[in-house]
């Protein structure tokens, strides 16, 4: 599957993810990192969704011109916080779901960063490395009798008697 | 009938008798006995057992084959690579559910939390009673739970893999005098690396990916994946096989692969397999094909702790909570990657960052919800969309259960209480769970997801009433069978794959006991 931002929706998102992510996104130049896993993201959504989004955003940045005389993704701070709660908490359910949803995608791919998951301790790949090994350790005779199970005849009580009956 | 011997699986390599899209050049045509759609619980249950009694299985997957090695911690990469749609799949209603469903070898047993719980007796009473199925009573589906947890290795956790999340749950059932059990799982010495929502990495989880499919291989079926079946064939009310598309690497179908079967069985899930009858022209003369979804509403709390809990140290879900179960819903500690859990909080920008960086303080627990209200999969130019209402009743099981827990999670020393309801803050002791009760909360407020959806092609003896009958073959059609959770008549308020691989067992005993009853 793949999937590339085009500008426009680049712009948009990296202007929305500037309000959702904590200040450190900005801080550390971690913007781009983030619009770039979105795009991992919506290269597996349902094309038809993926376009609503695309639409969905590009009309989010325009709109703002109605509003602030500049698109959404030129908006200082706090203006574009105030926009980004505008369409949170918008009249209609489309707008809600927007704003939800892109939250939702730009969040997921800060924290998904590594990054951001060693700044938090978040470190689940050494742990695995080490319970596997462990596991393979302690219980290799136990692993090697399930895995010999597993490809052992052991047939329907039909299919016993029916051999049964070839057999006899 | 063939029943070639293949060698066992290694779980890092893929084994002979596994086709992917690399492996078909060109439009391809195969002969069986019985060709599977799907390779999850039911599927590769069946195949497994069919392929010993010395018939010829083709099983279809539309997902991809991964091996063990290919799973890592990496949540996001799985959750693309793994689920169906990247995990934004939708039960469109208020509140909208989302809902996940395994796209791999193995299907959404590669991915589940690997509960193995029989189904309640109570549940199989029903069945019996209300949907008029024979030898489906808790005596007589015995045997056939007894040889699916012997197959996947049904076991309680090592004490030594257990983390600090459960230890908390634990605690906190105790100190509220709860009934608290271990967990019943399908794994050899899980080693507690809590990412079996993402694959195991160790291969202890008893996926189907590493037991039913390798043992199916070895008695001579045949898998092919990345193959997305269009359609059934028909003759008539006769199956007689079915047709689909191999899913190239950028997700746009390539040659055409059809298989001719004397059986052909939808094991594709309840939401894709009355899409696949549909779409095939199957319609049931009891209207029931897509009515009847029930989907335990899951919902989760998130409790943040002094201590370091490391939620993602230890091993998934090892206890539930069963105080409540006769009410209907169940509780566990389940944990969540960063980006999964920031992705479902509310909160944003500074304070989303405040909250994050206690990650390695949080306990997630969850709750299971048994419904009683139903939905229904339409199928819209032939994909299928769910459509589910939440009910007030169900809503208000949702709410004091969170109250519950809330209560359970400070008892054990939670600090601390974020709520899956939109705007409804946070709760900081035990005084403030009263406060649930104190506004109303609407229902598009609940964040509310699922990964149990069951009962769109229900069985049932009533061919008027029911799609299929008690052994999963389609009601006023010949040589078409329904494997999976579709079959459920009502929700079962326990995890279903130990249900879905013990009908399995049983449909294939069903066919293999009486050569008759084969087309």
């Amino acid at each position: 599957m793949s999937y590339q931002h085009a500008g426009g929706t680049r712009r948009a998102l990296e202007g929305i993810a500037g309000v959702v992510c904590p200040p450190e996104a900005r801080a550390r130049g971690l913007i781009a990192d983030v619009v770039d896993h979105v795009a991992l993201t919506m290269s597996v959504l349902p094309p038809l969704f993926r376009n609503g989004l695309v639409m969905g955003l590009r009309t989010y940045d325009l709109l703002a011109i109605a509003r602030y005389g500049k698109p959404a993704h030129r908006l200082v701070p706090a203006d574009a916080e105030a926009y980004f709660l505008w369409w949170k908490h918008g009249v209609t359910p489309l707008q809600r779901q927007l704003a939800i949803g892109v939250k939702q995608l730009c969040t997921l791919a800060y924290y998904e960063l590594p990054a951001v998951q060693e700044q938090i301790g978040y470190r689940p790949t050494q742990w695995i490395e080490q319970v596997k090994r462990r596991r393979l350790e302690v219980y290799a005779d136990d692993i090697q009798r399930h895995q010999q199970s597993l490809i052992a005849p052991d047939p329907l009580p039909g299919v016993r008697r029916r051999q049964l009956k070839e057999r006899a | 009938m063939v029943a070639a011997i293949r060698p066992a699986l290694r779980q890092d390599v893929r084994p002979s008798g596994v086709y992917t899209r690399d492996d078909l050049h060109g439009d391809t045509v195969l002969d069986a006995d019985v060709v599977i759609v799907g390779s999850g619980a039911g599927g590769a249950t069946l195949a497994a057992e069919l392929a010993e009694g010395g018939l010829d299985v083709v099983v279809l997957e539309e997902g991809r084959y991964y091996s063990t090695r290919d799973f890592t911690a990496d949540a996001s990469a799985m959750v693309r690579q793994l689920y169906r749609d990247g995990g934004a799949t939708m039960a469109i209603g208020d509140p909208p559910v989302l809902y996940q469903e395994g796209r791999a070898v193995g299907g959404s047993t590669v991915v589940n939390g690997g509960m193995s719980w029989r189904t309640p007796e109570k549940i199989l009473d029903r069945w019996w009673r209300e949907a008029g199925l024979d030898q489906i009573r808790a005596k007589e589906m015995e045997p056939w739970f007894e040889r699916v947890e012997r197959r996947i290795h049904v076991r309680g956790q090592d004490p030594d893999s257990i983390g600090v999340d459960n230890k908390l749950l634990k605690k906190g059932a105790d100190a509220k005098g709860w009934k608290v059990i271990p967990n019943l799982r399908n794994q050899v010495h899980c080693a507690g690396s809590n990412n079996c929502a993402f694959g195991c990495p160790t291969g202890a989880k008893q996926s189907a990916l590493v037991s039913y499919i390798p043992r199916a291989l070895h008695f001579g079926a045949r898998l092919y994946s990345d193959v997305r079946v269009s359609r059934i064939l028909r003759s008539g009310k006769r199956a007689t096989g079915v047709v689909g598309h191999v899913v190239g690497a950028d997700g746009k179908t390539t040659h055409r692969i059809t298989v001719r079967a004397k059986l052909s069985v939808s094991a594709c899930g309840a939401i894709h397999t009355p899409a696949l009858l549909t779409r095939s022209g199957f319609a049931s003369p009891s209207s029931q094909l897509g009515r009847n979804l029930s989907l335990h509403p899951n919902t989760k709390l998130v409790a943040i702790f002094d201590e370091h809990v490391r939620g993602w140290e230890g091993v998934h879900q090892a206890y539930q909570v069963r105080e409540f179960q006769d009410e209907g819903f169940l509780f566990a500690a389940v944990n969540i990657p960063p980006g999964i859990l920031a992705m479902t909080t509310s909160h944003y920008g500074s304070e989303l960052g405040e909250l994050m960086a206690d990650y390695d303080k949080m306990v997630v627990a969850g709750m299971l919800v048994e419904d009683t209200q139903y939905g229904r999969v339409r199928t819209i130019n032939g994909r299928p969309q769910a459509f589910y209402q939440l009910s007030d009743f169900d809503a208000d099981k949702l709410k004091r259960g969170c109250a519950l827990l809330s209560e359970l999670l400070f008892a054990a020393g939670a600090k601390r209480i974020l709520l899956p309801f939109e705007g409804a803050g946070e709760l900081r002791s035990a005084d403030d769970v009263r406060k649930i009760f104190d506004n109303p909360i609407p229902k598009r407020s609940m964040e509310v997801v699922t990964v149990h959806m069951m009962g769109t092609a229900a069985m049932g003896a009533d061919r008027s009433r029911a799609v299929t009958d008690g052994y999963g073959l389609v009601h006023d059609a010949d040589g078409l069978m329904v494997c999976d959770a579709s079959l459920f008549p009502t929700p079962i308020g326990v995890n279903p794959m130990e249900t879905i691989q013990a009908l399995a067992t049983r449909a294939a005993a069903h066919l293999l006991d009486d050569p008759r009853r084969f087309p």
